[in-house]
């Protein structure tokens, strides 16, 4: 069976995907028995003429969000090329943390284009070379060109990785053991991936259900008496941290992490985007919220809420340009 | 300017708000036309999905009314409703939803009056207000 | 006049391109990043404490600065456990981050999946012991474990917050990381006698390079005696020392029409010796001969102090008698500096992976007030960073200025970047070549 052809690349963001690839197994280097890398200008320093010299590319990998002009070529570019377009990691699912800057600055900027030059920067003089136009704000991979399947989170988690290696590139004959990597992803698309099937397309390699089900913390009684921040004192192992006053995504967020920052003690923030069965990740997380308040009293209410601060920038910490009911623009589907 | 009509969403709860607002129609009390109006069963059934929803699908205010906090036919729904809303207000307000837009307004069902007068307000207000087109930036 | 674009660029972390205006006398070449980093529009209106989490996205080394830094605004002092649990980790990226720079010098001679490709490398002369470049990758995941186990993430650390870390230590963690830290030990001795080999031996390993090097520039450390900021001058003397939170007012920042990234300049009028601006920077800056510096491993070399660890400083030795006297600007240097600072990364780790460092009563100190204020500097894995944060009172981020090493180390790219293309021999033919020479010039920086 003839090598799939591979391409890796990432748009604007940091590097934290790409180094996640490189590290999913120290013999990152036995890829070559089933992929030969054609573009992966991080690693292997091709050009955008060797991606046009190929005909055609089986898989790409595209990281990052799309900021600026270069980075909408490059994903129209790698499109075309490829047969399957993958997008790797939270900027590229779902916008990321640099969709933060999609959110309006204040009352007064509603409605206008957000300024995106920095001060001082004017159009380049003769004589230097030009800079690739920034777009107005930053949108998803999946708003310019559909994409066929997602993994998620900040960066991807080593087994999820794995599972779309497996599955995309390997078509489940790497000599890897499976069960590691499909430990959470739903039943059918971890049968999908070990008889050689394709997934379908639109499928995240991800669990389906919130990050709850799998956080290793204990669930008692919900209720919010007072609003914590992170600073503030609580139990960082035990008693999960809704309970105890944090605000922490877990519920509103998909699975598969395996609950990574509420073991280390820290609140969920959505770095693998809403779970299945929510429509916005915001509206939930005020109506779970909402739901944990013990009073009948508006005034109260009230009180305890003031204490909440930046709740879109929270809620929607890497979601905002995707997810957002009312700040996303449509996906390319 | 002028010539800029709201859209106002109304989530009625079935037992009083919509009761009154049916009142209100019968007993032809003058109300502005701007408001539509979506039956549901109690207000503690209205997710903030669906206010943010209906915001983004090109209302310019959405109006919950329901009981009285007391009387709610289910005991407490409305609580639930009145649980959520200071935390849907600034959630929206941060997404550039101006405060005034989104309301929770309990009504009797006797309070046909109160009503009208509550959906004339409204519609001022939100009027004056503008239009309301989130900023997606394209 | 033939143009030339290069672009992407093998291994820079930001997004970046080369364009350059070929006249075959005087080459202009001109290094561009493409993308702004917009972290001032990300972080405003955030609360303070998510700056740990959110400005890990420019590295791990950021994360814990910005800790660092919420610990003077909240006025907490973290307990001795949580200091050594940052250093600790700290450590751990500065190996982590020099060995993949190593990983893909090396690569860059041997093609890492030539090995496995089906009737691959058989035959074809190898310029290293095959499986040397999995060896390096099994040790750089070693060092993954042990930093995932410290900061509950590999890449976009965690565990660093307000007055401290977020959580005790399992038990069994400990035997395994003092495990990793002897097999990184032992591989960072392996690898700078392979290094010194492969450069000076034989010299196959950077051929054609041993005489590239930038003017000589000014440079900025952090003082381990006192924490204050070093400015070291371009012949290697001391020439300012200031508190962290005098930097905005001894830097200056400018901005160039043909890159989104802008430019540190030394503030004032003070002599340059040596010193020279590429032509890139005429007219585009206020004043007209901007004194610029740079931070990185050879940064923190050219400060001349000597190491604690023995080993890294035996190494320091070695290159200071094979290459000479510090200052250096060159890119062998610079290679070298990074070895020898794999070395005392891998020491201090072993003499921070002890049970009796990483163990004790209280995790992190819980603030009583939100100050105003708060700053901190830190030498990352690829340089002095420095982050300053302005707070309303209840803590959510009004004002942030952070100081990153690709702002630092701009200028000295570019002008490397043109050093590279000029010495680059046939490059209107040899193109692949006049790139992977501009890239291996970057790399160490």
């Amino acid at each position: 069976m003839p090598n799939k052809k591979l391409a890796i690349f990432t748009a604007t963001g940091c590097r934290a995907c790409e180094n996640a690839i490189l590290d999913i197994h120290y013999q990152v280097s036995s890829l070559a028995r089933f992929a030969d890398i054609a573009f992966w200008p991080y690693v292997s320093g091709s050009q955008w003429k060797d991606l046009e010299a190929e005909d055609r590319l089986d898989v790409c990998f595209f990281s990052g969000a799309i900021r600026t002009g270069a980075d909408r070529e490059a994903a129209l570019k790698l499109r075309e090329k490829s047969r399957i377009m993958v997008a790797c990691g939270a900027c590229a699912a779902f916008g990321g943390m640099p969709g933060l800057i999609n959110l309006p600055q204040g009352s007064t900027e509603r409605g206008q284009l957000q300024q995106t030059t920095d001060k001082g920067q004017q159009s380049p003089e003769d004589g230097k070379p030009e800079l690739p136009p920034l777009e107005p704000g930053v949108s998803a991979l999946s708003q310019i060109v559909k994409v066929d399947y997602f993994v998620p989170g900040c960066p991807p988690t080593q087994n999820f990785l794995w599972a779309a290696i497996q599955s995309l590139v390997c078509n489940g004959q790497s000599p890897a053991r499976i069960s590691f990597a499909a430990a959470r992803l739903p039943e059918a698309i971890s049968q999908a991936i070990a008889s050689g099937i394709l997934p379908p397309g639109g499928t995240l390699f991800a669990g389906e259900k919130a990050v709850c089900a799998s956080c290793s913390r204990v669930k008692e009684e919900k209720r919010f008496d007072a609003y914590k921040r992170p600073y503030e004192a609580y139990e960082s192992s035990g008693r999960c941290l809704l309970e105890q006053g944090l605000v922490c995504q877990g519920i509103t967020t998909r699975e598969g992490c395996g609950g990574l920052c509420t073991a280390v003690g820290q609140p969920c923030r959505g770095c693998f985007g809403k779970a299945e069965a929510v429509f916005d990740p915001g509206a939930k997380m005020v109506s779970a919220i909402g739901s944990t308040f013990d009073s009948e009293d508006a005034a109260e209410i009230s009180a305890l809420v003031d204490d909440f601060v930046d709740l879109a920038g929270t809620f929607y910490r890497y979601t905002l340009p995707t997810q957002c009911a009312l700040l996303s623009k449509p996906s390319k589907d | 300017m002028s010539d800029f009509e709201p859209k106002i969403i109304a989530f009625l709860c079935n037992w009083c708000a919509y009761v009154a607002a049916d009142t209100a129609g019968i007993a032809r009390y003058k109300q502005k036309p701007n408001v539509r109006v979506i039956r549901v069963l109690c207000t503690g059934m209205v997710d903030p999905s669906y206010v943010l929803k209906a915001f983004a699908a090109g209302a310019d205010g959405v109006l919950v009314g329901g009981c009285h906090p007391g009387d709610c036919h289910y005991i407490s729904g409305n609580f639930k409703a009145m649980r959520r809303a200071p935390l849907l207000n600034k959630l929206l307000e941060e997404m550039g939803v101006e405060s005034g837009r989104f309301r929770l307004e309990w009504i009797a069902a006797s309070d046909a009056p109160q009503y009208a007068e509550l959906v004339n307000r409204m519609s001022d207000e939100v009027r004056s207000l503008g239009p309301f087109s989130p900023s997606i930036i394209e | 006049m033939k143009n030339m674009t290069f672009e992407p660029l093998r291994w820079q972390e930001d997004p970046v391109r080369v364009t350059v205006f070929d006249d075959p006398e005087h080459p202009q070449a001109y290094f561009q990043v493409t993308a702004p980093r917009d972290m001032g529009r990300i972080c405003k209106g955030r609360p303070v404490e998510e700056l740990p989490r959110i400005l890990t996205m420019m590295s791990p080394a950021h994360h814990l600065v910005s800790a660092m830094a919420l610990d003077r605004l909240f006025g907490v002092e973290p307990p001795p456990m949580a200091l050594n649990m940052r250093q600790a980790l700290l450590q751990t990226h500065v190996f982590r981050h020099h060995l993949r720079k190593l990983y893909f010098l090396i690569s860059s001679r041997q093609n890492p999946f030539q090995i496995h490709r089906k009737g691959g490398s058989r035959g074809a002369i190898q310029l290293f012991p095959p499986h040397f470049l999995d060896e390096i990758m099994h040790h750089e995941a070693l060092s993954q474990e042990a930093a995932t186990i410290l900061g509950g993430r590999c890449d976009h650390p965690l565990s660093a917050v307000t007055g401290g870390v977020s959580r005790f230590l399992k038990e069994g963690y400990y035997h395994r990381l003092s495990e990793i830290a002897q097999f990184c030990l032992a591989f960072a001795n392996r690898l700078s006698e392979f290094f010194r080999d492969a450069v000076f031996g034989d010299g196959k390993l950077l051929d054609g390079f041993q005489n590239l090097r930038i003017e000589p520039m000014a440079s900025l450390t952090l003082s381990k005696k006192d924490g204050n900021v070093v400015l070291t001058d371009s012949l290697g003397k001391e020439k300012d020392r200031f508190t962290p939170d005098m930097m905005f007012k001894k830097i200056d920042i400018y901005t160039a029409s043909w890159t989104r990234e802008p430019f540190a300049c030394i503030q004032g009028s003070s002599e340059n010796p040596g010193g020279k601006t590429g032509d890139m920077f005429h007219s585009e800056f206020p004043v007209p001969n901007p004194h610029f510096l740079f931070v990185g491993p050879l940064a923190r070399l050219n400060s001349r102090e000597a190491l604690e660890s023995s080993l890294a400083e035996e190494e320091r030795q070695r290159l200071i008698e094979a290459l000479g006297p510090f200052p250096h600007f060159g890119v062998v240097a610079a290679y070298w500096a990074l070895v020898v600072e794999l070395l005392q990364a891998a020491e201090k780790m072993n003499g921070l992976y002890v049970e009796e460092k990483l163990t004790g009563p209280a995790i992190r100190t819980i603030p009583s007030e939100i100050g105003e204020i708060g700053f901190a500097a830190l030498e990352s894995p690829q340089g002095l960073i420095y982050h300053h944060y302005r707070t309303d009172k209840r803590g959510i981020v009004e004002e942030i200025e952070i100081l990153g090493t690709r702002t630092v180390n701009n200028a000295l790219r570019c002008l490397l970047t043109q050093k590279a293309v000029e010495s680059a021999p046939f490059r209107e033919q040899a193109v692949k070549e006049t790139q992977n020479r501009i890239e291996i010039s970057l790399l160490p920086f």
